[in-house]
């Protein structure tokens, strides 16, 4: 073998071996060690001979397979070709560093976006979402009473009988308990300072059935309830910490209506028992106190207890309907008389979280609505940068460098910016959702556990990711398939490449988007406001109200009660600026009016239908001078006036009766069976007057008919007591409490308001829906606005000399910004289009939560339409005046 | 200043990074000539033709060395060669090792690791 073939065989061995070499480095180095190693070859003939030369190879073998791989793992040389992640996401770092303007614009638009999208995730996981923090929670029901089949009632309590027929039942049902929620006087020791707290009286059971342990101290125990049972009470963890969280309190008596009281556990921080009212919001207690009556025993079919039961593991809903429901005939046909009553059981959360679903969906929607409308923005900021580097990467590519490097560099720029934006948005919003909890009502289901943790954070961070990365995949594809010839190609007359096209429908995107996510703010702002405007039927300004009970432990007579109730409106009267004083058993908004079924014998509007004659009303005492005091409307006769006559029982009624049983005639004077007296004969309500609800439960819409009657009639210890006064309501606070201290030293003043702030907080949750749809909506409005801005400011920047040439020809200014106008109205005019469907279908999901507004109420979808359309055009009327400072000759000079 | 400090940061050399810069300082080498220079200083262990381009490429990368166009006068088989040239902030790092190593060498001595006087 001649010399010369023996190199040249060493050199394709040598080459064959630099394969083990990453490209970038073959590229750079490859000729060179080739080089080195032929010389080093021909030395090994000169010397040895083949036996050199096989020395040689062998060494060469060695060293490339340790220094080629080597390369690979620690690249000494650039990123150049195929590069490398880690090289690459430097580099995309230090791209985004160098124009640090624009990268903060970027993540501080992400965060934001993020953030709202977190603590709407928040919320909606943690309420919706998240199994309730008790054992086997999926297990567990609430069970109500259906009287619908004879009366206007869905949810009512149970009675004794029901809870002791539920417990004995047995089969899938393995425990059941009843509660009832009240007020107690609570204080310390007996003379101390008296606070009203709200306690839930329960079956012993309940813990156990909840599966839930005190931390401290413990549960009841089975026997702990009943007649002379040992006067003990459970705290939550958040009322011991009010009182000062000492563990020493087990064991010491404390004061319930005087009463004393020992602690004998606390709950846990997580335990956040709530149950509905059968008429009103969820609700929830400071402390647990067990039933000293025997509640299953009796045949008193009156509602009046909650119900929980547990179903043995694993049962599916329906088989616990079903044994439910056979309860229910068993007590429809023992204490009814089969007219139709039936038991039916929801399960824990659904049953609490059932009044706040609809807007915690229609807010979800409208956070992945903003989450979309993020992507696509980020997606139009990408190509915009991807397109500056059109040159870069068309002369890369044709230099041979293959697409996957410029793929990857889009893709880590926008999984990057995502994964900043994701982190910054997930701590942005942990303090948000702070914020959002102590603005959300107070009754809110699980309201304490709404927080954003660790494993939600991860949550964010990963949507960010996925967005960014979602976002960089269209500039990314649109990137690796520019070539040095379409970008030649493109940039003759019009300018620009391939990229404007793809932003053009970015921009119609988002477009679409903000135009659902602006009608679905506009009608819950629209219907939030009609809310705002509502007529509640009572004043909103000048009215302070406050809870004063008189329990009977104090004063156990009812003459005193009464007496004292005189004492309390005398000494409330005569503080000075207050022009009205009055009381009630359950304010407006509250839900608290007692139910019962009247008719009015002999009215012209009987139907002869018994059930629809004798309606369900909320029955509502009431001392003089109420109506006067809360403003509500007197339509007919007149209201109660101080002086009362002992042998009339007087009643207002509502116009809802009046208009049932009147609907010509006057109902002043008629009469109403209600009671009995001593000797079993009927009594009755003479009605005196007509007025307007001063609503119960809806802020917007009248609820169950009403009927006031006199406390003083009926021995009612009223609770709520209202005053009218020309000052400031809220600076009368300390003189109320002062008052009532003198008046009597052991009564305690709790849930001091203004009528104002009743409206407010029942509002409350549609306030804050309104606020977050709203801010969504505004920010979709502003990102499809900064689309719309670039890409008509990008497109006038390549079609300048375009433009020139149709200035140079005879065109003026105006024309050729029309012409640019028209461009952007036609993208606008395609967005809003597309985006009509989306209304529809945003329309059927927020129709739950309007209120007085339909989803396509055309009002709303017309200004929200046009708003938008104004909003869009000005963001392309910015851009386009550059037009009319055009130089004709200027620009073609260029 | 940083650029400096970044520098400095690099001191201590590698064996094979140190006898690039001698080599360099001395006049513009291709890959192949500094082995052999490494060669002719009678170290043990010279370096592969691999590790001795891939520290020259890292080199390049951190400003120490630079590409040399082109040989004055080029032979043939130059041609396909690339030749490399010490930077200033080159000179300065293989000083500043040099000068660490010395101080090095004195310490052994006084250490008596090396007879003294040796050279």
């Amino acid at each position: 073998m001649t010399h010369d073939r023996l190199l040249n065989l060493s050199e394709r061995w040598f080459r064959l071996l630099l394969r083990l070499y990453p490209a970038d480095f073959r590229d750079d180095m490859g000729l060179p060690v080739v080089e080195a190693y032929r010389d080093r070859a021909r030395e090994a003939i000169n010397r040895r001979g083949m036996l050199g030369v096989a020395g040689v190879w062998v060494h060469a073998l060695v060293d490339a397979l340790r220094n080629g791989p080597g390369e690979r793992v620690h690249p000494a040389v650039s990123w150049r070709r195929t590069g490398n992640w880690g090289r690459d996401a430097e580099l995309a770092f230090r791209r985004l560093v160098r124009a640090p303007a624009m990268a903060a614009a970027i993540v501080a638009t992400l965060t934001i976006g993020l953030g709202m999208f977190a603590v709407v995730y928040t919320v909606v996981q943690k309420i919706l979402i998240e199994p309730m923090p008790y054992k086997d929670p999926d297990d567990l029901y609430f069970v109500w009473r259906d009287y619908r089949a004879y009366l206007d009632l869905s949810r009512g309590w149970l009675g004794g009988p029901d809870i002791a027929e539920l417990q004995k039942a047995g089969g899938v049902i393995e425990d059941a308990s009843g509660l009832v929620r009240q007020f107690r006087t609570f204080s310390m020791r007996e003379g101390e300072e008296a606070t009203e707290i709200a306690v839930m009286i329960t079956s012993p059971n309940l813990f156990d059935l909840l599966g839930v342990e005190p931390v401290l101290g413990r549960g009841f125990g089975r026997n702990e309830a009943g007649p002379g049972r040992p006067a003990v009470i459970v705290l939550t963890h958040d009322f011991w910490r009010r009182l000062g969280a000492d563990p020493a309190i087990l064991g010491t008596p404390v004061r319930l209506n005087g009463r004393p009281f020992t602690v004998i556990g606390v709950l846990p921080p997580r335990f956040a028992f709530m149950r509905n009212a059968s008429l009103g919001p969820p609700e929830r207690a400071d402390a647990y106190l067990t039933f000293d009556t025997n509640v299953t025993e009796g045949r008193q079919p009156e509602g009046g207890y909650a119900g929980v039961i547990r179903a043995r593991r694993g049962t599916s809903p329906q088989v616990v309907a079903a044994a439910v429901d056979a309860v229910g005939k068993t007590i429809d046909a023992r204490d009814f008389n089969g007219r139709g009553l039936k038991l039916y059981a929801v399960g824990l959360k659904p049953d609490l979280i059932a009044p706040i679903r609809p807007a915690l969906v229609v807010v979800g929607f409208a956070g992945v609505f903003l989450l979309l409308a993020l992507m696509v923005n980020l997606a139009s900021v990408l190509l915009a940068r991807a397109a500056q580097r059109e040159h870069e990467f068309a002369v890369s590519r044709a230099l041979g460098a293959n697409s996957t490097a410029v793929v990857r560099a889009t893709l880590l720029e926008g999984a990057l910016l995502g994964l900043v934006g994701g982190a910054a948005g997930a701590l942005v919003a942990t303090w948000a959702t702070r914020t959002l909890v102590t603005l959300a009502p107070l009754d809110l289901p699980r309201r304490e556990a709404v927080v954003l943790d660790l494993r939600i954070a991860a949550v964010i961070v990963g949507v960010g990711l996925l967005l960014g990365l979602l976002a960089a995949i269209m500039p990314a594809t649109w990137a690796a398939r520019t070539s040095l010839a379409s970008l030649l190609a493109h940039s003759a007359v019009r300018g620009g490449g391939g990229h404007g096209r793809l932003r053009r429908g970015i921009v119609i995107g988002q477009v679409a988007l903000s135009l659902v996510l602006l009608t679905t703010g506009g009608l819950v702002v629209r219907s939030f406001e009609r809310l705002l405007r509502a007529d509640p039927g009572f004043r909103l300004d000048g009215v302070l109200t406050m809870r004063i009970p008189t329990p009977t432990v104090f004063v156990p007579e009812i003459a005193d009660a009464l007496a004292l109730h005189d004492r309390i409106e005398r000494a409330l009267a005569a503080i000075p600026g207050v022009t009205g004083v009055s009381a009630t058993s359950s304010l407006p908004l509250t839900a608290r009016a007692g139910q019962n079924t009247i008719t009015i014998p002999g009215a012209p509007g009987l139907t002869g239908d018994k059930d629809r004659d004798s309606p369900l009303v909320d029955v509502i005492s009431i001392r003089a001078n109420y109506v006067e005091v809360m403003g509500m409307r007197l339509l007919a006769g007149r209201t109660f006036e101080t002086a009362r006559r002992e042998d009339v029982r007087e009643a207002l009624i509502d116009r809802h009766l009046a208009r049932q049983f009147f609907p010509t005639g006057d109902p002043v004077g008629s009469k109403i069976p209600f009671g009995r007296d001593q000797a079993g004969r009927d009594r009755f309500l003479t009605v005196v007057g007509v007025v307007e609800q001063a609503r119960q439960y809806d802020v917007h819409q009248d609820g169950r008919p009403q009927v006031y009657v006199r406390a003083e009639d009926f021995g009612v210890r009223i609770l709520a007591w209202v005053l009218r006064t020309d000052r400031d309501p809220q600076s009368l606070m300390p003189e109320v409490r002062t008052a009532v201290r003198q008046t009597d030293p052991r009564l305690a003043v709790s849930e001091v308001r203004t009528t104002g702030e009743i409206v407010a907080n029942a509002v409350r949750q549609q306030r804050v829906s309104a606020v977050l749809i709203a801010s969504f909506a505004l920010g979709a409005l502003l990102l499809a606005a900064m689309g719309l801005f670039g890409v008509i400011s990008g497109s006038v920047t390549r079609r300048a000399p375009e433009f020139a040439v149709r200035l140079a020809l005879g065109a003026d200014h105006a024309r050729v910004l029309r012409m640019v106008l028209g461009d952007g109205a036609r993208l606008v005019a395609i967005g809003l289009l597309l985006g009509v469907p989306g209304i529809y279908f945003a329309g059927r999901i927020i129709q739950g939560v309007l209120v007085g507004v339909s989803p396509l109420d055309p009002l709303t979808l017309s200004t929200v339409a046009a708003g938008l359309a104004l909003v869009a055009m000005v963001a392309c009327y910015l851009p386009a005046r550059r037009v009319l400072v055009l130089e004709p000759a200027q620009s073609l000079r260029q | 200043m940083d650029r400096d400090r970044q520098l400095d940061s690099r001191v201590p050399l590698r064996r094979v990074e140190f006898h690039i810069l001698l080599s360099l300082a001395g006049g513009d080498r291709h890959g192949y000539g500094i082995i052999q220079d490494i060669q002719a200083r009678g170290e043990t262990s010279v370096p592969d033709v691999g590790t001795m381009y891939r520290a020259l490429a890292r080199m390049v990368d951190a400003g120490l060395i630079e590409a040399v166009e082109r040989r004055t006068a080029p032979d043939a088989a130059d041609e396909r060669r690339n030749y490399y040239r010490i930077t200033k902030p080159g000179l300065r790092v293989a000083k500043e090792e040099a000068r660490q190593l010395g101080a090095l060498m004195r310490a052994a001595r006084i250490g008596g690791l090396l007879p003294k006087g040796a050279k």
